[in-house]
């Protein structure tokens, strides 16, 4: 988070986390889709020649005032293939808030678990607090045959009191409500944090 | 709600707050290195690639997303240095091209550092003056802080959930 208090900004880091084509890069294109382009900045992607991400994708998102702030958005991908995990890292500094997609088909049950893991792993070594740490589950690709329900992935990851959304983020589905949703609980982590202190 | 005023610095928890006068003495020295260098252009952005301000001449560069690659860029340098053993503090890359020359430097615990040379720029100049001027940095986000005052958004959690709905809402096409 960074806040300039002459510009009046409230700079937030929000990270879209899951294996290997989970559909995280797709979230961030329907977003740069379908939001106003006054509202946000181009998509950037560093992606290898097989198209998949490399380091990460970038989009920034801009809101209206709250209480005099503007509040800037920026969204990110980790890489999800195994071999990218010091990226997953280098990506996760800094986070304000995560979206942990993960994929409902059940052959990618077990990656579901081990990018998990994985994550919470990176965001310790980030100093970063699960307990602390906005996250919202995504179930995506509810579409598939036999997709694993939302409490079935839950079950499976441990996280029964998890904010979290079905989605088929390929026609959009699910990607506002899961925006709206760590938005919200990064804002009101903000307000908290900053209350208490 | 109590405004912060021009006198007054933030602090928060966790994160980077940075207070008018932090704002200005940025400025100033981002400025000094524009002509004492000189360089082309430059851009200061946090750990995380939160863009905090830049000096030159930007044509159509996305500055966000320079930010966000510029601290990528210098992670992925401190990550190189840590798994062959050869981490040092206050690390800086250099890219020499033929027309012009780019530096990223650590600025402090908190910040990254981009600067741009015309090839005239000899490097060794610029490499001295960028170095002075992110360690200069470094000590205006370590300044001690006159007057603390907390960040109140001054909304209910219903009211600010309604908030961040409408304004995603207003700006998303279906």
């Amino acid at each position: 988070m960074q806040i300039n208090w002459q510009l009046r900004e409230l700079n937030l880091k929000i990270v879209y986390y899951g294996p290997a084509s989970s559909g995280k890069t797709t979230n961030l294109e329907q977003i740069h889709r379908r939001v106003d382009p006054a509202h946000r900045s181009e998509l950037v992607s560093l992606k290898t020649y097989e198209d998949r991400t490399l380091f990460f994708d970038f989009l920034q998102l801009e809101l209206g005032k709250i209480s005099g702030l503007t509040p800037k958005i920026h969204l990110y991908t980790v890489p999800g293939q195994v071999r990218y995990e010091g990226m997953r890292k280098l990506v996760l500094r800094g986070a304000d808030g995560v979206v942990f997609v993960a994929d409902s088909a059940p052959a990618r049950a077990n990656a579901n678990i081990v990018s998990w893991h994985d994550m919470k792993y990176h965001l310790i070594s980030n100093n970063l607090s699960m307990d602390h740490t906005p996250i919202v589950l995504q179930c995506n690709k509810q579409d598939l045959f036999g997709a694993l329900a939302l409490v079935e992935i839950k079950y499976l990851l441990q996280i029964q009191d998890l904010l979290s959304f079905p989605a088929i983020a390929m026609n959009g589905e699910g990607v506002l409500d899961t925006l709206k949703a760590i938005t919200r609980s990064v804002i009101t982590k903000v307000q908290h944090q900053s209350a208490s202190a | 709600m109590k405004k912060p005023n021009d006198n007054v610095s933030m602090e928060m928890p966790s994160g980077l707050s940075l207070s008018p006068s932090q704002d200005q003495a940025i400025n100033r020295i981002l400025n000094d290195l524009m002509e004492k260098c000189p360089a082309q252009f430059i851009l200061l952005a946090e750990l995380s690639g939160q863009l905090i301000s830049y000096h030159g001449e930007r044509g159509k560069t996305d500055l966000n997303a320079l930010g966000a690659l510029v601290a990528g860029d210098l992670a992925a340098s401190q990550e190189i240095a840590h798994i062959t053993n050869q981490y040092q503090h206050a690390q800086l890359i250099m890219r020499e091209g033929p027309e012009t020359t780019a530096f990223i430097s650590e600025a402090g615990h908190q910040m990254v550092l981009y600067v741009r040379i015309h090839k005239e720029v000899p490097i060794g100049w610029a490499r001295l003056v960028i170095r002075e001027v992110s360690r200069t940095l470094a000590e205006v986000m370590s300044m001690p802080v006159e007057e603390v005052e907390k960040l109140n958004l001054d909304l209910s959690e219903e009211k600010l959930n309604a908030l961040i709905d409408g304004n995603l809402d207003s700006i998303w096409h279906e």
